[in-house]
């Protein structure tokens, strides 16, 4: 649209608007966290702090295995993605360059995962991994997840686009599947496993509900589980200061990672949509 | 007979050949198998037992725990919120969407910003999420009452009242997950070629008109899938309710996952828990396909 000014500040003032909605909550989280515990309880809400504080952080880490719950969740979101790579991989490269009997039905079977919800089948998956002796491990947290109809999906389409000339020349050269995957395949296929990896790693950091079902200690529990437990202890849910402070503490590094790539993340959900 | 163990090498490669493929596909349908497709079959297969504490050991029952719902009050409660909650989410998040979607695809200088500050909230847990709003909604403390009462409203207990805390957990939902639909309508407009608005323009259409006749239409791919997603989402939301409501106060904001929740591990009873997530299979699976055609007549495949 050629802009007139007055089209270009109305613009403007609307997406300002609603970027304030999104942004304030956060900017006032921020500012909780390094407030004295009862500055909070206010009637008039005081937005910067009297006396700017570290206390609430160091307290967090008092409070809890906050580390442990830190290096868990970082186990369970690259754990998951290194094993995703190798199936979404294997997987992609079969479904978009080879003939075989049944390929096409394999395939409806594969994207069945992406249009169930995987909360309708909780419960069962719950006694799946108990019966695999999983119980409150991360890689009972890991297992649902492991192979992905979205990632295949996404790939499938890159392999498809490599043309079979080049394929043919490198198995001249005697260059087997493995090779070809590694020196051609997966080479052109950066930018969808960096769309995808993104997405995963996004999802499972920020995953609540099955962690919780299938674990029981902090020996295995994430970071998301930690701040929902310490938020219905009666430390966490008389105190607003510190449960902002680990609420910030939990989101610093999505968001900080967001903020320096946000291109990147950005167009990497929107592959997400048109994927499914 | 010297050709034998050549032959036989042959025959070998060929079945190496034939079985290939299905190694490759293998490490995906095994964790498929288990985690996807079994589970769906199992849930089905499961509701028809009663298995729970009382009877640990599973005992054949036909469509009793299907009855029980039926007759549970507090089935059809959790049903008519979780309608609720998604008739109220699902406008909202596709008109807000979508307006934001087309005010950043404007030609005009300095609104890729914008674009993060709306879509930041995807990227942090709903865990997170809840407690950011728990705070904000809090009575007497909080910064939405706060300004509220400076608007002349009263101090309002949010998530205490029973009307209004399925509307604070709709008012959540969105918030965390309109900038992700924005960007997917973004994606669908940027593939909108230019010279149809051009010939819109020539055609002496306004913005109104050029809107309705030309970009809508033609994003309508876009509005059917962030629907049946945002219907899919709705149904789907535990978090929330789990950590800012309980499903509370009373029932009021006890909605599907949770329901299931409470009957799988607190109350033990795998067989109504079953029941029930099998009837969640087939609400979505419904919704699905009447999103679908509802929206089918108005979408446009380009």
């Amino acid at each position: 649209m050629r802009s007139r000014p007055g089209w270009a500040l109305a613009v403007h003032v609307l997406l300002l608007m609603a970027a304030l909605v999104m942004v304030v909550p956060l900017v006032w989280i921020v500012l909780t966290a390094f407030k004295e515990r009862n500055e909070v309880f206010s009637q008039i809400p005081q937005w910067l702090p009297a006396h700017p504080t570290f206390k609430n952080f160091l307290g967090v880490l008092d409070a809890m295995p906050f580390w442990r719950y830190y290096w868990n969740t970082i186990v369970v979101a690259f754990g998951i993605l290194a094993i995703q790579v190798v199936t979404i991989t294997l997987a992609a490269y079969a479904f978009a360059r080879m003939q075989f009997w049944g390929r096409d039905v394999l395939f409806v079977l594969l994207l069945v995962q992406l249009m169930i919800a995987p909360q309708s089948t909780v419960i069962q998956n719950y006694i799946t991994v108990t019966r695999l002796g999983l119980l409150d491990t991360k890689l009972a947290i890991m297992a649902p997840y492991l192979a992905s109809a979205f990632g295949t999906f996404l790939l499938r389409q890159t392999f498809k686009g490599i043309p079979k000339e080049l394929e043919e020349a490198a198995a001249l050269d005697g260059c087997g599947t493995l090779r070809f995957l590694l020196h051609v395949a997966i080479p052109l296929a950066l930018p969808g496993y960096l769309a995808f990896g993104l997405v995963s790693l996004t999802f499972h950091w920020n995953e609540f509900f099955w962690p919780l079902v299938v674990t029981e200690t902090t020996g295995s529990r994430t970071l998301t589980l930690g701040l929902g437990i310490f938020a219905q202890t009666a430390e966490g849910s008389a105190d607003w200061t510190m449960l902002m402070a680990m609420t910030l503490m939990v989101i610093a590094v999505p968001l900080g990672a967001f903020l320096l790539f946000q291109r990147r993340f950005i167009n990497s959900f929107m592959q997400s949509g048109l994927g499914g | 007979m010297s050709s034998q163990p050549g032959r036989i090498g042959k025959a070998r490669r060929r079945w190496a050949q034939v079985l290939r493929p299905y190694c490759y596909i293998l490490p995906t349908f095994l964790f498929l198998i288990l985690f996807t497709h079994w589970p769906i079959l199992r849930t089905f297969y499961v509701s028809f037992f009663k298995w729970n504490m009382a009877s640990p050991k599973m005992e054949f029952v036909g469509l009793a725990n299907y009855a029980q719902a039926w007759k549970a009050p507090l089935f059809w409660q959790v049903l008519g919120n979780n309608l609720l909650f998604a008739a109220g989410t699902l406008p909202l998040t596709l008109a807000i969407a979508l307006v934001l979607a087309l005010l950043i695809n404007q030609k005009i200088r300095g609104l890729a910003l914008y674009r993060a500050l709306l879509f930041y909230p995807t990227m942090i847990p709903m865990a997170a999420a809840a407690m950011i709003w728990l705070w904000i909604l809090t009575p007497n403390y909080g910064l939405l009452n706060y300004y509220g009462k400076w608007l002349g409203l009263p101090d309002v207990h949010w998530l205490g009242h029973s009307t209004l805390a399925l509307w604070a957990l709709v008012l959540v939902g969105v918030w965390k997950r309109v900038g992700y639909y924005m960007v997917i309508y973004l994606a669908g407009l940027q593939v909108i070629p230019e010279h149809l608005h051009e010939a819109a323009r020539i055609e002496g259409a306004g913005a109104w008109q050029r809107f309705w006749r030309v970009t809508f239409p033609l994003v309508s791919p876009t509005t059917f899938f962030v629907g049946v997603m945002a219907v899919i989402d709705a149904f789907q939301a535990i978090d929330q309710v789990y950590l800012m409501t309980g499903g509370g106060p009373g029932n009021a904001t006890n909605l599907f996952i949770f329901y299931i929740y409470q009957n799988a591990f607190r109350f033990f009873d795998f067989g109504y828990g079953s029941a029930i997530s099998a009837i969640l299979f087939l609400i979505l699976l419904g919704l699905t396909l009447l999103v679908f055609r509802t929206l089918h007549r108005k979408v446009h495949y380009a």
